[in-house]
């Protein structure tokens, strides 16, 4: 089921289908190791409700909502 | 030569940036740091299969204990004496990139020829295949040049278009698969103590306490610690020192005025940057603590959702927080955010914190005017202050800082243990920035104002100093505010100082006849001096120590009160009346950051810029609010 990042709840896992952004968002995230085909886990979503913390690769990662919002998922079955 | 440090517990993320270096043709040398880290996690390295991969020389080191830098060195000097020319690129990122890229070569080879002199035409060539929006700028390519196209178009409608993706899934893919070659991990992955310290520490419930408590207890540690040191500077500078070179000049028979000079510009000048040194020193600690240990990074996240609806990030709330302090360290304590436009914002905001030297203003004046309510009126400016930097912070936002919002994504590092080489190798460096860079600024500024109370020659009241002329000037500008005196205009313009010095200023002015400087009369006792001088610091260092194990050792208001001060109220009350101490108060909290933190801004953000930005709106904005104050009241019927 395709949806974006922002949307999965804590718990969750999502593969990368497509980053949606352009410019340095895009860049920033590649650089990040948010790639097309890479599994992120949101770990969990700070007290206020953003940002969000995910694992990519091995390495906890933090990212607004509104970045998350740009990278495309397919919602795994965990 | 570039040495690469890359963090051996995250290896597969880093060597994708060492994979970009590479593709500047530039020899490198990795040092695969936290090496001890990545063995306790159980990772075994084959490092040889690294080397030949990379075609660069990789040494484990332990930076914090300073393992393997001799190994390091000594691998950049056999590089550097390489006499023969490396393997010009050992990444290969695939036959469909790698023939798109020699095209390109080629092509800016025998169209740009100047370009291929200036930059490694492989990296050109590779930032021009991703689109690379900044290199595309530079070299005036737009990528839609025939040839350019011809190279590209394959590749284009292979991939949809996205040739960035194309490149970092490149990048990734030669990383990942070195990473498989030469890293043998530990099947299980154990729940481990980050994640566990995490689901306390930024849980739903307790992210925010624990936040609030790491901040109270940061603050109060800064600033307990700091200050009985500050305190024992200020003695020995205004003591002894100014003693011992009274006493020197006389006897050396110089005139009375370069005694002056001397004594009240030079080693109060100095003495004034020296004050500064504990609180920076203890502010640094702190922050490279919070850094050190990973948990800045979790502040951030904590506070971000808050902090964003300002402007800001969630990191800037910490320079605020110290700006309640002092403003000085705040400044440098920008230095945590990595976005300049972020640092520059919160910059100019933390001024509207209201720092301790101006509760001294603020308790004079409640002293005075409003005694039954004075708690009630000293949380109305704190929170005047909070209030106008959400303003400002929403106003600026929409402003000079229109345009896109630099980005939150970064890493959570583990806790670790932060060394203490680490903490005092920081500490260290910014104490010394702070006294060369800033230290400077401030003590040529004092000695400027030394001049400007004593000039003309023979001046023999404040009034007709320069100084006294200045604060007629101003007079009739402040008078709509309810404070129309040169008194008042003379002591706003000494505060520009430090707004501690208002107080000292109206003291002086307003009592002018009582105190005579009065001359020892014969040789200072030098030994007994620099007794009391090791003896003070002794108890200092007792004071800080005490105080850090004391819950509540900030001193109290009333200890605020300076010396002389009971003097000075009833002249204060003749002065001004309630409404017009209410605007004085307010213009006072807002009206420009003191001169020592404008020399932190320029050591900080390298110009006077952003601090004639921060001092322009604050001035304006102090002059709109305390007429807001005074006028409003009058109208109110609060005036006379």
């Amino acid at each position: 089921m395709g949806t974006t990042l922002a949307n999965l709840l804590p718990g969750e896992r999502g593969k990368v289908t497509k980053i949606t952004a352009r410019g340095t968002l895009r860049r920033r995230l590649m650089d990040m190791g948010v790639i097309t085909g890479e599994t992120a886990l949101v770990e969990r979503v700070a007290p206020l409700g953003d940002p969000m913390k995910i694992t990519v690769k091995n390495y906890c990662l933090s990212l607004r909502k509104s970045e998350a919002e740009h990278i495309a998922v397919e919602r795994l079955r965990s | 030569m570039v040495i690469n440090v890359v963090d051996a517990t995250n290896l597969e993320r880093n060597l994708y940036f060492t994979f970009q270096l590479l593709e500047l043709g530039v020899p490198v040398v990795v040092a695969l740091n936290m090496y001890d880290e990545a063995r306790a996690k159980g990772f075994t390295f084959n490092l040889a299969v690294v080397e030949r991969a990379l075609g660069a020389r990789v040494v484990p080191t332990v930076s914090t204990r300073g393992e393997g830098m001799d190994a390091l060195m000594e691998a950049v000097m056999e590089e550097a004496a390489r006499p023969e020319r490396r393997a010009p690129h050992p990444q290969f990122y695939g036959a469909d990139i790698e023939s798109a890229a020699a095209r390109i070569e080629q092509f800016i080879a025998v169209a740009r020829p100047e370009l291929a002199e200036r930059y490694p035409l492989r990296w050109l060539a590779l930032k021009i295949l991703e689109g690379d929006g900044l290199v595309m700028a530079e070299t005036r390519i737009t990528g839609d040049e025939p040839p350019l196209r011809d190279a590209l178009s394959h590749l284009m409608s292979a991939h949809q278009g996205d040739l960035a993706s194309l490149m970092a899934d490149a990048r990734y893919a030669l990383s990942a698969g070195l990473v498989r070659e030469a890293l043998a991990r530990p099947a299980v992955s154990r729940m481990e103590l980050t994640q566990r310290i995490d689901n306390i520490v930024l849980s739903r419930a307790l992210g925010i306490p624990i936040f609030f408590a790491a901040m109270w207890l940061m603050f109060k540690l800064t600033f307990d610690v700091s200050a009985p040191f500050i305190d024992w500077i200020d003695q020995v500078a205004a003591g002894p020192l100014t003693r011992w070179t009274q006493w020197g000049m006389g006897a050396a028979g110089a005139p009375d005025w370069l005694v002056s000079l001397m004594a009240d510009g030079v080693i109060g000048g100095v003495g004034f940057v020296l004050v500064f040194v504990p609180v920076i020193a203890a502010m640094m600690f702190f922050i490279t603590l919070l850094e050190g240990s990973g948990y800045m990074a979790r502040a951030a996240f904590v506070m971000d959702r808050a902090m964003h609806s300002m402007g800001l990030h969630g990191k800037s709330f910490i320079p605020m927080l110290i700006g309640f302090g002092c403003n000085v360290p705040a400044i440098y304590a920008t230095r945590t955010l990595e976005n300049t436009r972020d640092r520059v914002l919160t910059a100019l905001l933390t001024p509207l914190m209201s720092c301790s030297a101006r509760l001294p203003v603020y308790v004079l004046f409640i002293g005075v005017f409003f005694q039954e309510s004075a708690g009630t009126v000293l949380w109305f400016i704190y929170l005047l202050g909070i209030l106008l930097a959400v303003v400002m912070g929403a106003l600026l936002k929409n402003t000079l800082f229109r345009g896109e919002q630099p980005l939150f994504i970064m890493e959570l590092p583990p806790y670790r243990l932060p060394t203490l080489r680490n903490l005092t190798i920081h500490t260290w460096e910014k104490v010394k920035h702070f006294v060369v860079k800033a230290g400077t600024v401030i003590f040529a500024a004092s000695i400027v104002v030394w001049f400007l109370l004593n000039l003309p020659w023979g001046v023999g009241s404040v009034k007709e100093s320069y100084l006294g002329r200045a604060g007629q000037f101003i007079a009739p500008v402040t008078a709509p505010l309810g404070f129309g005196s040169w008194e008042a205009g003379s002591a706003l313009i000494t505060g520009l100082i430090a707004k501690e010095v208002i107080v000292g200023t109206l003291g002086e002015i307003y009592a002018l006849s009582g105190e005579g400087a009065a001359k020892p009369a014969g040789p200072p006792d030098f030994a007994g001096d620099i007794k009391q001088i090791g003896v003070s610091f002794a108890a200092a260092a007792r004071d800080a120590a005490d105080n850090v194990f004391s819950t509540f050792g900030v001193a109290a208001i009333s200890a605020q009160e300076e010396e002389g001060m009971e003097g000075l109220k009833p002249l204060i009350r003749a002065g001004f009346t309630p409404l017009s101490a209410l605007a004085f108060m307010a213009f006072v909290l807002i009206y420009m950051p003191c001169l020592v933190t404008a020399a932190a801004f320029k050591s900080e953000f390298g110009s006077f810029k952003w601090f004639a930005v921060a001092a322009g709106y604050e001035l304006t904005l102090a002059w709109l609010v305390a007429f807001a104050v005074y006028q409003g009241g009058t109208l109110l019927g609060y005036g006379g």
